[in-house]
């Protein structure tokens, strides 16, 4: 069965001018011990499936979907209060920002250890509990990579590393051991090295605790070197979806072609200084939506047909919807 | 770390009040007339009591030797005489300001007692109806002028009710020595009969001036509290806080309240120099024996020697308060004190 099952997952926000769709139709399946990269450029709305699997919804937006569940527990209709459990002990989430995600004038081994639950530390007493929780604070900070602890235990926020940040904030998600992690860009703004290695700490968790992780970025390069599979989303519509390798491969979507045409490092033929190939256009604003597949206006196959919404196909595991995939070419 | 704090905020200090001391002493040439007969008010001199009155006061050497007696006479306490009563300004002033302080100091507790905690209230349920009618009526205290307020409540309270004394400090029943010129330890120290009726007219005294400066400056307190309620509350740590799985009340008590206080405790110690001004006027108003009803005296009789200082006074108080909360706000935020990373 699968951690996560997302089908047809709806988002509008009220607006101005009405309700707008933020989100439409969008699928998306994480499967256990997988890490699920989830792409695509800013606006796409990554981070609004990011805090729909979350349940952090302001009230002028609206949610509909055919599945939105938690091993097989419908999150759209379970309690606030049991939400909040899944939340704490099944699902952990990391940000974009590490150390603006960290309480300023609170020492970082402070706010590791209030973040022990009690029930960790239930079988000690009370005044047990204290060098007990330190412990496992320790324990957990040598096992993301953080050797020095006792420099870092009593620094704040302001005094750290992004890397350190990130990595801390990592150890708060695995107190609760969970078996989703969602990152949502961790790596965002980091300098390259800082970045390996909060990339390899993730799929080291991945592989030694198999933990799920869903990887939300734009980072092509990052990405194919560490998901399984992944997910292409344009302005709120799922556009692809398969395995990594297949879709490095064969991207049969149009807009999954130009996205890795546009990274030079997956293309080995670029001859030097020439051009990278660009898709016409931006990303159309919430309020000026193209009616049908939403890259229609900037797609260099659109034809009449795709003012309908094209329907979801697959070869095997390999989701796309388009009228006009790549695959023709062949044939 | 601590110690370079201090001695930054010291140093800070005794140049800003060099300064002070510098503007207060050209007061007496910038005003209109002879700066001999504005300093002393001795009016029609014969030209060998003018000589001698310009060698005390260093007239016959040049600006900066003058300035070097003046500067003397300050730390030495001699601050010349009143005109209009001949007394000396030093102890004028010792007896006047502890007043004023003492007044502003019960408005700054109350305004804090009251702004903050509906500021935390309003913070949370903000853009509810609790927020919006709280912030009404913040939006009223903030505007009333406060003499107009503290006329209303003269009118209302001790007019019409007689609940309370229309003006000053004491009721004329109890004769207080002064000591320290803060009315209840002085009660406290004196030996008359009767000190809990005394200490009980005291604060009845108090009520109506103290009421009126505590609107105002709840108003502000509150919106300030308010502001950083809410911008706190929004931060990324908050509701990265709650996926780490503390509940609701926890991410207020640890996160929320001390992260929304560090950054405006520095403002509200800004907010005193705001509430002294106000007190002058209440002052005039009730009669109240302190620094700014004295002051404003002083200005109308154009005593000189006692504008310049008062006003010498009463920014160098605000000066000291300032500088005193702004290195109490730095000591007390970890973000502010101790070392920073290196950033590019």
């Amino acid at each position: 069965m699968a951690l996560l099952d997302i089908k047809n997952l709806t988002l509008e926000i009220s607006g101005s001018t009405g309700w707008m769709k933020a989100l439409d139709k969008v699928n998306l399946r994480i499967e256990e011990g997988e890490i699920r990269a989830l792409v695509g450029e800013s606006g796409s709305g990554k981070s609004l499936i990011v805090r729909a699997i979350v349940g952090a919804i302001p009230d002028n937006w609206r949610i509909t979907a055919d599945r939105l569940t938690w091993r097989g527990r419908d999150l759209l209709t379970i309690s606030r209060s049991e939400r909040r459990k899944i939340m704490r002990s099944e699902i952990a989430v990391i940000f974009q920002n590490p150390v603006s995600s960290l309480d300023p004038s609170a020492t970082l081994g402070e706010q590791l250890m209030e973040s022990i639950p009690r029930q960790i530390v239930a079988d000690t007493w009370f005044w047990q509990r204290r060098k007990k929780r330190l412990q496992i604070a320790i324990k957990l900070l040598h096992k993301v990579g953080i050797k020095d602890h006792q420099k870092y235990l009593h620094a704040y926020p302001h005094q750290i590393a992004d890397d350190i940040a990130q990595k801390f904030l990592i150890a708060c998600a695995l107190v609760s051991s969970p078996q989703l992690l969602i990152a949502d860009d961790p790596t965002r703004g980091m300098e390259i090295t800082t970045k390996i290695q909060v990339l390899k700490l993730l799929s080291q968790l991945n592989k030694t605790r198999n933990l799920s992780i869903l990887f939300v970025s734009h980072d092509l390069l990052a990405i194919s070197s560490m998901a399984n599979k992944m997910t292409v989303l344009y302005c709120g519509q799922t556009v692809e979806d398969g395995k990594m390798v297949q879709l490095r491969k064969r991207p049969l979507h149009p807009y999954t072609k130009a996205l890795l045409d546009s990274a030079p490092s997956f293309r080995k033929d670029l001859p030097p200084k020439s051009p990278l190939t660009t898709l016409d256009g931006t990303i159309p604003t919430l309020q000026h939506l193209p009616i049908g597949c939403r890259l229609g206006p900037r797609c260099p196959r659109a034809q009449k047909e795709c003012v309908k919404v094209p329907e979801l196909r697959h070869v095997q595991d390999h989701f796309y919807s388009c009228h006009f995939p790549l695959i023709r070419e062949k044939e | 770390m601590m110690l370079t704090q201090i001695i930054r905020k010291f140093n800070l200090l005794i140049l800003t009040l060099f300064v002070l001391s510098i503007l207060s002493f050209l007061l007496v040439y910038l005003f209109p007339g002879d700066p001999l007969v504005n300093l002393t008010g001795l009016e029609n001199l014969s030209p060998e009591a003018h000589q001698k009155l310009a060698e005390i006061h260093g007239f016959d050497h040049s600006y900066f030797y003058q300035y070097w007696l003046y500067l003397t006479n300050l730390l030495e306490g001699e601050w010349g005489f009143s005109f209009s009563s001949g007394n000396p300004l030093w102890r004028e002033i010792m007896q006047t300001l502890p007043a004023s302080m003492e007044l502003s100091a019960y408005a700054l507790l109350f305004s804090l007692l009251i702004g903050v905690p509906f500021g935390f209230i309003a913070g949370f349920q903000h853009y509810k109806l609790s927020d919006y009618s709280l912030l009404t009526a913040s939006v009223v205290g903030y505007s009333i002028p406060v003499f107009w307020l503290s006329l209303i409540l003269i009118l209302v309270f001790s007019l019409q009710l007689g609940w309370f004394p229309l003006s000053g400090r004491l009721s004329l029943l109890y004769d207080i020595p002064h000591q320290t010129g803060f009315i209840f330890i002085d009660i406290f120290l004196s030996d008359v009969e009767f000190k809990n009726d005394a200490a009980k007219s005291a604060v009845q005294h108090l009520i109506l001036p103290t009421l009126s400066l505590t609107i105002v400056t709840a108003s502000i307190i509150f919106r300030l509290t308010r502001r950083s309620v809410i911008d706190v509350m929004s931060s990324q740590y908050i509701q990265t806080a709650y996926t780490r799985g503390l509940s609701g009340l926890q991410v207020v008590m640890r996160h929320g309240v001390r992260n929304a206080l560090l950054p405006i405790i520095p403002l509200f110690g800004m907010q005193f120099a705001v509430l002294l001004t106000n007190a002058m006027i209440v002052e005039v108003i009730f009669s109240w024996p302190g620094i700014g009803n004295w002051l404003i005296q002083a200005i109308f009789q154009r005593d000189y020697p006692a504008i310049r200082a008062g006003m010498l006074a009463v920014s160098t108080l605000v000066i000291i308060l300032t500088v005193c909360t702004d290195l109490l706000a730095n000591l007390i935020n970890p973000a502010l004190s101790g070392d920073r990373r290196a950033q590019i």
